[in-house]
């Protein structure tokens, strides 16, 4: 797989402040890929940097392993932070400007447009759109020019949850026609839902990056109940877990890797206990999100 | 450069306020020698205290004086082709489309190219319109017409190119700078007085540099000609070294531009 974007070491500081904080990255061609961090950690200014709108402090980045320019960028599709286009010009209008700047032929305009269902409403002025719509226009707008990569800031921000199921079902459908994404955002499930692999920001440092799909696998954890006493000892002495928490009379079981419920089950049914209760727990995303943010502010 | 022009064109012509001052522009062009004309001719028709002398004589818009005359009078409407281009590059702080332009992949100087054309394109446009309107009233007005006196002094025209032109830049330079469109006009408006009452306060011995100061360099290009009807001196030329500082601004502030553009962020 080739890579699309590689960053290396990059800084960028405001004044005081160091938004991004030698962060290097590396997106594969085909990735969808999320950058995952609470509000002010320096998503948005890392993919300002990226698209040469701020001027970094110091590190690099390339894309399509040649330097930044504007020939680059016309191949990029991006939307930053909010759609941004001219209020008092009509949807067409806004996206023959765009298809100028990027050289991109005229025609892709209604189709793009149809296919984020603005079609009907194309002649009208984008200031009398809805919030949604224009979420979608710039949609329409970054894949104007049928580009290789995708980038999407906090698409589903603000929208309502009709808004936020057609925009997250708009971006699946367009990674699934194999164009690399990279979305930012600060909710998990966005990205649990969304991306393929993503990484961890915060206050403009790299915490972890990976594949969701490593980290949805991981380790889970089962919670069990018997009416058999005897389950703990039983329990204690299974070499698959990792740790036992007694709550309530049930007993949460933390497993070791590629080791399911169904394992524990028959586990104890070899040691003649029979369960009443049996759940698995995958440890979420989002607890490990914060488990993760947690042991940042301890380190 | 077509290509860049023809998106900021996109951008222009289908804003309202574009046309309005536009053709508030071009009726004021209009109506001047018309007016100054009706203006005359009133002066006729109450023409008894005349004495008998006849002001549809003052040769005000006979070739060759109407040259220097209208566009020294036309350099003062300026300012609405001035607060078109502050209206067209404020508005694309305001909304932010100078960032998505970038994004989307025009490059900074690519962005001041497709300014720097349109503020070409209203310059020549003006000066066109202005060519016309005076070739028109000089036709009409010049009692005794003769093919030689009419392009006497049509270096005027030249001079008024360049004048709007050069304050044109000065002004996408302060909305760069101040980025919202009111203060700018408002700062654009002050500027001229305050250039020239620091120019007063200076000492006898650096009287001479006011007339590098930028808009004193401008104005310079078409001095005031209606002194010689009370018959004093005027410069009826347009000096070099005016063309020459002002040149000389004209790159300072396109410099300026792009400076500002390159070290800031979107
Ligand atoms: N123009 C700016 N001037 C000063 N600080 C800024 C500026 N833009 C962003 N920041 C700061 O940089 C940090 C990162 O911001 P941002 O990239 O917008 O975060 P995110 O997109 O992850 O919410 C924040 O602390 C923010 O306050
Ligand atoms: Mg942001």
């Amino acid at each position: 797989m080739d890579t699309v974007l590689k960053i290396d070491n990059l800084t960028k500081q405001y004044g005081r402040i160091t938004a991004v904080k030698n962060l290097s990255l590396e997106v594969k061609r085909g990735n969808v890929f999320g950058i995952l961090g609470p509000n002010g950690s320096g998503k948005t200014t890392t993919l300002g940097i990226l698209l040469d709108v701020i001027n970094k402090t110091s590190g690099s980045f390339s894309w399509f392993g040649q330097p930044p320019g504007k020939g680059v960028r016309k191949k990029i599709g991006a939307i930053l932070e909010t759609p941004i286009f001219y209020p008092y010009l009509s949807a067409t209008k806004n996206l023959e400007i765009v298809a100028e700047i990027k050289g991109a032929p005229k025609e892709n305009i209604d189709q793009v447009l149809k296919k984020v269902e603005l079609y009907e409403r194309r002649f009208d002025k984008f200031r009398t759109y809805s919030l949604g719509m224009k979420q979608r226009l710039s949609i329409a707008s970054a894949l104007l020019c049928d580009p290789e990569v995708m980038i999407l800031d906090e698409p589903t921000n603000g929208l309502d949850p009709q808004g936020i199921a057609e925009i997250r079902e708009l971006i699946k459908q367009i990674a699934k026609e194999g164009k690399t994404i990279i979305l930012a955002s600060h909710l998990l499930d966005e990205v649990q839902k969304v991306c393929t692999h993503f990484c961890v920001l915060k206050r403009g440092t790299l915490l972890y990056s990976g594949s969701v799909d490593e980290v949805n696998k991981g380790v889970e954890s089962v919670e069990v109940m018997s009416d058999t006493p005897e389950i703990r000892e039983v329990l204690e002495v299974y070499n698959k877990a990792t740790k036992i928490v007694e709550e309530s009379g049930k007993f949460v079981v933390t497993l070791v890797e590629d080791t399911h419920a169904s394992d524990l089950n028959a586990y104890l049914f070899s040691k003649g206990i029979t369960v009443s209760h049996l759940l698995t727990q995958r440890k979420s995303l989002e607890k490990q999100f914060l488990e993760l943010l947690a042991e940042s502010d301890n380190a | 450069m077509l290509r860049l022009l023809r998106i900021d064109l996109k951008k222009l012509t289908n804003y309202r306020a574009f046309w309005v001052l536009n053709i508030m522009y071009g009726l004021l062009i209009f109506s001047i020698p018309v007016s100054v004309m009706e203006f005359l001719k009133w002066l006729k028709v109450k023409g008894a205290e005349f004495e008998g002398f006849d002001p549809m004589r003052i040769p005000v818009l006979h070739f060759p004086d109407i040259w220097q005359n209208i566009t020294y009078v036309y350099t003062f409407l300026k300012i609405f082709l001035a607060i078109v281009v502050i209206i067209s590059i404020s508005n694309e702080y305001s909304y932010k489309t100078i960032r998505q332009n970038i994004i989307d992949g025009m490059s900074r100087i690519d962005f001041i190219k497709s300014k720097l054309f349109t503020i070409l394109l209203l310059s020549l446009g003006s000066t066109l319109f202005v060519f016309v309107t005076g070739l028109l009233t000089g036709v009409i007005y010049t009692p005794e017409l003769d093919f030689a006196d009419t392009f006497i002094g049509i270096e005027f025209v030249f001079a008024y190119f360049l004048d709007l032109f050069t304050y044109m830049v000065f002004a996408f330079l302060l909305t760069v700078l101040l980025k919202r469109s009111a203060l700018t006009i408002f700062i654009l408006l002050l500027y001229t007085p305050i250039e020239y009452a620091i120019s007063a306060y200076l000492p006898e011995s650096f009287v001479f540099i006011a007339e590098y100061f930028p808009l004193h360099a401008i104005n310079n290009l078409i001095e005031f000609p209606f002194a010689k009807y009370w018959f004093q001196e005027i410069q009826d030329f347009v000096s070099m070294s005016a063309v020459g500082v002002v040149v000389g601004y004209l790159l300072i502030f396109i410099y300026a531009i792009h400076y500002k553009l390159k070290t800031s962020d979107l």
